[in-house]
């Protein structure tokens, strides 16, 4: 997208990373027996992640005085349902956070879960556009549910108590593979199609940043996990890291169509 | 269908003069850096020949306009009577989702307002019974203003090689593809 739109980096990890906290919280505290952690603390640390990001959205504004204006197009655009789902999220969580009692309610932390997919999801197809061959399609959303998967377990992993750190090893372990190969097999895939979407591939895996995001945020941290069986301090840090730099990777390296007017 | 006013592009005229652009440019003294309209040559894998052909291109007008889709404070609208996408400067925020979306590069930042704008399709004139400025000042009539809603010719194609096909737009422009120039060799005596 031909700049690195560092308040969009911020405002996508750190609402992804909130909903991962919440969506990981809500698992700990209903999935499985045991103790919950400090679940108040999660619930509010999530909530202030997540007014951050929506504080960085503003930044990438022209007029950010006329943000309230984006639920305007509700009926076609996806930005505004991003807003609206992000909006929500926040309500959600800062409800959780006033009404914990032990745990979150459990309707009210299922809820949240599934309202912060949902906002994923919008902003998912918000930086789908057809202006972008090689992200017109559900990859923006698997994108970023994996940053949710990895960076939310591993934050999360802070306010867990020592019983559920194996749990949370197997989740972060599993997302962390999972995002390794997807991101490996990526750029590969676009080879295959038209013309903009095979310099995107080239831009890709010729670019340090793609390979510095695959080290630091998805194979250091994953051999990390299978050789200590837990997440380490340092772990989330270096996932942060590796989210920042690949999420630096999404907008700038990202080819659009118009680049390509006037050849095959 | 109702009328939509469109551009016809025809490739084998265009010089590549670039007066179009600067008539465009001209007539809204734009910003620095900010194009409505731009020539495109074509590469040599799409146009092989030492003689040039080009595309002059700006806001397509789309039937379905992803800009205005996509625009989260309606800064978008399409004109009922001709199929016009105009841009209410005041009602956008920059938030370049426009931008980022359509793919054909038409709407353009402007870095000293921090909004959007895009051709126009010089609606005021067109108001006013006069043509587009890029349309009136073509010296080898390359550019031409029809409406799609009447217009036939059996040698137009919407999606030429080197223009991004996007159907579900249904960009409102055509062209008449350039054709393989006339080799002329000498006789030997």
């Amino acid at each position: 997208m031909n700049s690195m739109e560092l308040p969009l980096v911020a405002f996508t990890i750190l609402s992804q990373a909130a909903i991962g906290m919440v969506i990981i919280s809500s698992v700990r505290q209903y999935a499985v027996e045991g103790p919950t952690g400090n679940i108040r603390a999660e619930w509010i640390v999530a909530a202030l992640i997540l007014m951050c990001g929506i504080a960085a959205s503003f930044l990438h504004l022209g007029h950010p005085l006329g943000a309230v204006n984006v639920i305007k197009h509700i009926g076609t655009a996806w930005l505004s349902r991003e807003a609206v789902g992000v909006s929500l999220v926040l309500m959600l969580m800062i409800i959780g956070f006033a009404t914990i009692d032990q745990k979150v309610k459990p309707a009210l932390a299922a809820g949240t879960a599934l309202m912060g997919v949902l906002a994923i999801f919008f902003t998912g197809m918000t930086y789908a556009p057809p202006g972008y061959p090689a992200l017109n399609n559900i990859l923006p959303f698997v994108f970023f549910l994996l940053t949710a998967a990895t960076l939310g377990t591993a934050i999360s992993s802070y306010f867990s108590p020592k019983e559920k750190m194996p749990l949370l090893t197997l989740i972060l372990g599993a997302g962390l593979l999972v995002a390794l190969t997807v991101y490996l097999i990526v750029p590969f895939i676009w080879f295959s199609a038209g013309t903009v979407m095979q310099q995107t591939a080239v831009e890709y895996l010729s670019s340090p940043l793609y390979w510095l995001r695959i080290v630091i945020g998805l194979a250091i941290p994953l051999g990390t996990l299978i050789m200590t069986r837990t997440i380490p301090v340092w772990v989330p840090v270096l996932i942060l890291t590796g989210e920042i730099i690949g999420r630096i990777a999404f907008f700038s390296l990202t080819l659009h169509a118009s680049t390509n007017i006037g050849g095959i | 269908m109702n009328k939509q006013l469109g551009f016809f592009i025809d490739a084998k005229r265009c010089i590549g003069c670039f007066t179009c652009a600067m008539a465009c440019k001209n007539l809204y003294h734009q910003e620095l850096g900010v194009i409505w309209r731009y020539v495109y040559d074509l590469k040599t894998e799409v146009y092989p020949h030492r003689e040039r052909a080009f595309y002059s291109l700006a806001c397509n007008h789309c039937e379905n306009p992803t800009c205005s889709n996509v625009c989260p404070v309606k800064a978008y609208y399409k004109r009922a009577k001709d199929g016009i996408v105009v841009h209410e400067q005041d009602k956008c925020i920059g938030c370049g989702n426009c931008i980022r979306s359509c793919p054909y590069g038409a709407p353009r930042h402007n870095p000293v307002l921090r909004k959007a704008e895009k051709c126009s399709f010089c609606w005021e004139r067109i108001d006013s019974g006069l043509k587009p400025a890029c349309v009136l000042s073509c010296p080898v009539d390359a550019l031409e203003l029809i409406d799609l809603s009447t217009y036939e010719n059996p040698n137009v194609v919407q999606y030429p090689q080197g223009f991004p096909r996007y159907t579900k737009l249904n960009p409102s422009v055509r062209f008449r593809v350039a054709e393989t120039p006339t080799i002329i060799r000498r006789k030997r005596l």
